[in-house]
């Protein structure tokens, strides 16, 4: 019995050494010093694919700060771009082990900018399925097309800052205004690019200061970018999808040429195709309530229901006057639908789509599309004049 | 035998049920069904599906419950005679062996893609097998208790997850409903049965019920099945959603695709993929252990010796076919002929002795 127990201590006093063996915790782990977290990267063509990346060490966010607290000492900055060229990414992105001593890390990059040359010289499917493929990138990370250079939008005067995650801060203003575009991640993007249809991709362009302006339309066939949006373009676009949240309508008053500001605070649209035989048309309706949010009209009070309705008249026509402008724009020059109609056709008329979704972009540009525009304006703020 | 004293209750037996279908198939469902299908209505294939593996397991439960204290491998002799039968039980043993070593195997692939990049295949599959191992060794009242515990925990992490995607969730996705007919449906349905494999353990499961609740057997399967059902369908409805179509079908693990889709700052957590892993890597090991159990149970009986030898003895072989498909595509074919095999075991098989039980008037009323 004494002997058994002191024999089971042995045991169990031999077990304790070896359990050591097992318990090495964290293998594979990576320090995070050692660790350089990708924020963003950015794609060029020059001759070959530029990739930038933009990294963030210990060292650089230590600096970063510190530089913005004693303004100025240092004038190094809070992240730290690293390019490299190559004919494809993934070989690109793995010769920048040579020049950075980090471990590359990309679990928390936010965003993808791409180049204007990048985007309308390759297919992005081919160009971007690194992005697509890789475990390390997530798919909630999100693409933006920059006029001009890419990289440059992932540079910026203020030491502090580190630019990729100022862009995802700024494209959740899509909330507030019509001209920003909800984020295009990647979870979408590679259904978008699977069903070759047209899209639109939110665009951004650097003069110093980054700043978001317009979109980037992206052909479905060639899946390359056709050309860009501008930012009324975009507002014609929120009126069609009915997807705004917010945002401003400007219109003039007939008589005093004196600006009247709509505020949206609803939006709905609907696309109603008909089908009539081989014919194929559009109806849109749009309806929105909001308030005014400004009027410079001083001969009209706001509280005047006269006014209201005055307002409302031209607001409409403002409304469709941008509808009117982007579709244009898509029909005749473009030549791509990117603001939804095909999908509605594909949800209507399953069957006809079926037939006509193989060269849906080209049959887009001729077909009639109408627009209704009902504004509602349920208030007028704080001021009745 | 040692079905004497280990017996199971019948809310135990549904959530053995449970949590032996629920496995590679949420993972896996939103693309394989959709590759077939092609359209949104998926998850019609999905319910329709589910009722014929419930009509299945409604006609298994009613061939078992005419031998209430025997298990397939016992009574199936008494039906079709000894050779037949000892054959047949071999067939349904390497059946649940070889799933065993499916899920061990795509368990495998999905955590050294995802969560343990760089640790070899072998090191990750040796310890679940041991430990699966140390908990059917006790029989199947241990398991049916684990399962209890790990049941809740799936469903209630399985639906936070899934509705925190609500987010990226866009209802055009998933329109137009059956917009081109009830046919390319009816192509996926075959896909979607498969995901229901289990109601073939309740050929064992009812011998161990019991005495007072094997009449409910039939509840069993239904409840047993519904669970899943309502699982799978919320996993298709919300993967396409978020993904759309098109998305899906090029993705090889959409549903860990889905949550990575989304991060929710402002939470404690912002990503929730591992979650998804975690209650996933369960559920395989529920899988698992219940059919490694199902297979030496039945060489237990087949040659009449204790179970424990071929607890052992079955270790390295499911080790060995785990680890023999090449690749990942190999190993999805690998499951597509578990399944083939199961649609003529299971959901042919079980009529035929049905009727020949009938005609021959076998019956133990034990």
């Amino acid at each position: 019995m004494r002997l058994n127990h002191r024999n089971a201590r042995f045991f169990l006093g031999l077990l304790l050494p070896i359990s050591v063996l097992f318990l090495t915790g964290c293998w594979s782990s990576k320090e995070i010093e050692e660790l350089g977290l990708i924020a963003g990267t950015s794609l060029d063509l020059d001759t070959d694919i530029t990739v930038t990346n933009q990294f963030i060490t210990s060292e650089t966010t230590g600096s970063g700060s510190r530089a913005g607290n004693t303004q100025g000492g240092s004038t190094q900055k809070a992240y730290k771009n690293v390019s490299e060229t190559g004919k494809e990414v993934l070989p690109t992105v793995r010769n920048m082990l040579l020049k950075v001593d980090k471990r590359a890390f990309a679990e928390h990059s936010k965003v993808i900018v791409i180049g204007e040359e990048f985007a309308s010289n390759f297919n992005l499917q081919q160009a971007l399925d690194f992005f697509l493929r890789e475990v390390e990138l997530r798919p909630s990370s999100m693409l933006l097309i920059a006029k001009n250079r890419a990289s440059d939008i992932l540079e910026t005067n203020e030491p502090t800052k580190i630019p990729a995650f100022q862009l995802v801060e700024m494209i959740k203003g899509h909330k507030r205004t019509s001209k920003i575009l909800p984020p295009m991640t990647f979870a979408q993007l590679e259904g978008k690019l699977e069903s070759n249809a047209s899209f639109l991709v939110q665009a951004v362009v650097s003069d110093g200061d980054v700043k978001f302006s317009g979109a980037a339309v992206i052909e479905g066939k060639t899946k390359k970018l056709r050309g860009f949006l501008d930012e009324k373009e975009i507002e014609g676009i929120t009126w069609i999808t009915g997807k705004g949240q917010g945002g401003l309508v400007k219109s003039l008053d007939k008589e005093t040429h004196q600006s009247i500001i709509y505020e949206v605070l609803s939006m709905k649209s609907k696309i109603i195709p008909k089908v009539n035989g081989d014919n194929i048309s559009f109806n849109i309706t749009i309806e929105s309530e909001g308030r005014i949010g400004e009027q410079w009209v001083l001969s009209d009070k706001a509280s005047d229901d006269e006014f209201i309705r005055k307002a409302e008249k031209t607001t409409e026509k403002s409304v469709e006057h941008l509808v009117e402008g982007v579709l244009e724009k898509l029909q005749q020059e473009y030549k791509t639908d990117v603001a939804g109609f095909g999908n509605r056709l594909r949800i209507e008329y399953p069957k006809v789509w079926e037939k006509v979704k193989n060269d849906w972009d080209e049959l887009f540009s001729q077909v009639p599309i109408k627009c209704n525009v009902k504004i509602t304006i349920k208030d007028y703020g704080t001021s009745g004049e | 035998m040692m079905i004497a004293q280990d017996r199971i209750t019948t809310s135990q037996a549904i959530v053995v049920l449970v949590n032996y279908i629920l496995a590679t198939g949420i993972l896996t469902l939103p693309r394989f069904s959709l590759e077939k299908v092609k359209t949104p209505d998926v998850w019609i294939s999905v319910l329709l599906g589910g009722l014929i593996a419930m009509i299945a397991g409604v006609i298994i439960v009613k061939l078992s419950q005419q031998f209430p204290e025997k298990t397939f491998y016992q009574y199936n002799q008494e039906i079709i005679g000894k050779w037949l039968g000892a054959f047949l039980s071999i067939l349904v043993i390497s059946y649940f062996f070889l799933i065993a070593a499916f899920e061990v195997r795509t368990m495998a692939e999905v955590t050294s893609l995802f969560l343990l990049e760089g640790t070899p295949t072998w090191a990750i599959i040796l310890p679940f097998l041991w430990v699966g191992l140390y908990l059917i060794s006790s029989g199947i009242n241990s398991i049916a208790r684990l399962f209890e515990i790990i049941f809740p925990i799936t469903v209630i992490i399985f639906l936070l997850v899934a509705f925190l995607s609500i987010g990226i969730f866009e209802i055009d996705n998933l329109r137009p409903v059956l917009g081109l007919g009830i046919i390319p449906v009816l192509k996926g349905v075959k896909t979607s049965t498969l995901a229901f494999l289990g109601p073939e353990i309740m050929l064992l499961l009812i011998a161990f019920m019991q005495k007072s609740d094997k009449k409910k057997a039939v509840k069993v399967v239904l409840v047993g099945l519904t669970i899943p059902l309502i699982f799978y369908i919320i996993t298709v409805v919300m993967v396409i959603g978020a993904l759309s179509v098109d998305g899906v079908l090029t993705r090889t693990w959409p549903t860990i695709e889905l949550m990575r889709s989304f991060e929710i700052p402002g939470l404690i957590f912002e990503r929730f993929e591992s979650f998804l892993l975690v209650i996933w890597i369960m559920q395989i090991f529920t899988t698992f252990t219940i059919t490694y159990f199902a297979a030496a149970f039945g060489l237990s009986c087949l040659l009449k010796k204790n179970i424990r030898i071929f607890m052992f003895a079955l270790l390295p072989v499911i080790y060995l076919i785990a680890m023999t498909p090449k690749n990942i595509n190999e190993l999805f074919k690998f499951g597509d002929m578990i399944g083939n095999a199961a649609l003529i075991l299971f959901g042919m098989l079980p009529i035929i002795l049905l009727f020949i039980a009938r005609l021959r008037g076998v019956k133990n009323e034990a």
